[in-house]
């Protein structure tokens, strides 16, 4: 594959294998921005 | 303390940063270097993610499993210790509920063109949705039980959903089913050795970065405990105090 088929939306399958890549880092990235954000807003008492 | 902090941040961007290039590896592999399977064709690449996201999916209930017995264990000896299991408990089930969610997700969307249907209800697809289910009641029930009561709740319930784990990993052995069987293992099919980079280098960056984002939740999940304990210490104090 290329990048030029991994961008071609043309058939069901290639659609599919780029939702699949592309939906998995933006679920995992989510979370892990989800827990950075929290992180940031919840208050350190160690210091 | 002090001196403490500023090394495990290190380790822990270290860390971000090695899994973040074994991940992009392991993009590569998938996507550019290994041949498309003889069958299906590009749609099999789907499988890369698919994996190690069902494999992990079937490790991470058991830390929470662990964690949730030395909880119930810790709870009236050791307050303090049980209260840490606590929060590995609770990451550990997050991470369950993202890793089996998008082994659903990615299978639903392997099975469409492969098989033609996005869904059957056989043994593994059915008891992989319970896996999910079971986890997902896990973390409302404690978002929604009396104060006090969420970590003894969640770590009863936490018992029993770690029971669905084998079952789900043997229902391709037991029953007949839509979902194929087993490639690894004794009983496995195999997969040609020219798919193994990309199986491997996957696998290994899923895990690291499933580590990475369950110690991040412990992480957040303690900040907050020992912020909440210090609210209701000052808001002890303050009740103690007498108006002069």
């Amino acid at each position: 594959m290329t990048w030029h088929s991994f961008l071609n939306f043309s058939t069901m399958g290639h659609r599919h294998i780029f939702f699949v890549y592309a939906g998995v880092w933006i679920a995992q990235g989510g979370y892990l921005a989800w827990i950075a954000w929290n992180w940031a807003h919840t208050k350190n008492i160690r210091h | 303390m002090e001196q403490r902090t500023p090394t495990l941040r290190n380790v822990a961007w270290l860390w971000f940063g090695i899994t973040i290039a074994v991940l992009v590896v392991g993009f590569r592999q998938a996507i550019f270097l290994v041949p498309a399977e003889a069958t299906m064709g590009d749609v099999h690449r789907i499988f890369y993610y698919h994996l190690p996201h069902a494999v992990l999916g079937l490790i991470f209930p058991y830390v929470n499993f662990v964690a949730s017995l030395a909880f119930l264990f810790w709870r009236r000896r050791d307050p303090l210790k049980a209260l840490t299991a606590d929060a590995l408990a609770v990451a550990a089930a997050e991470v369950t509920v993202l890793y089996v969610g998008i082994c659903l997700a990615t299978g639903m969307l392997w099975g469409k063109p492969a098989w033609g249907i996005w869904w059957a209800w056989d043994a593994r697809l059915t008891s992989e949705l319970l896996l999910w289910l079971l986890y997902v009641s896990y973390l409302l029930l404690r978002r929604y039980s009396p104060s006090g009561q969420a970590g003894t709740v969640g770590a009863v319930l936490s018992v029993f959903a770690a029971i669905d784990v084998p079952i789900v990993y043997m229902s391709i052995q037991w029953w007949r089913t839509q979902h194929p069987a087993p490639v690894f293992g004794p009983n496995g099919g195999g997969v040609d050795h020219r798919f193994y980079p990309a199986i491997l280098w996957n696998m290994a960056g899923w895990l690291m970065w499933g580590v990475l984002i369950m110690l991040f939740r412990f992480a957040l999940e303690r900040r907050r405990q020992l912020a909440e304990q210090e609210a209701a210490l000052q808001a002890i104090e303050a009740s103690l105090e007498i108006p002069r």
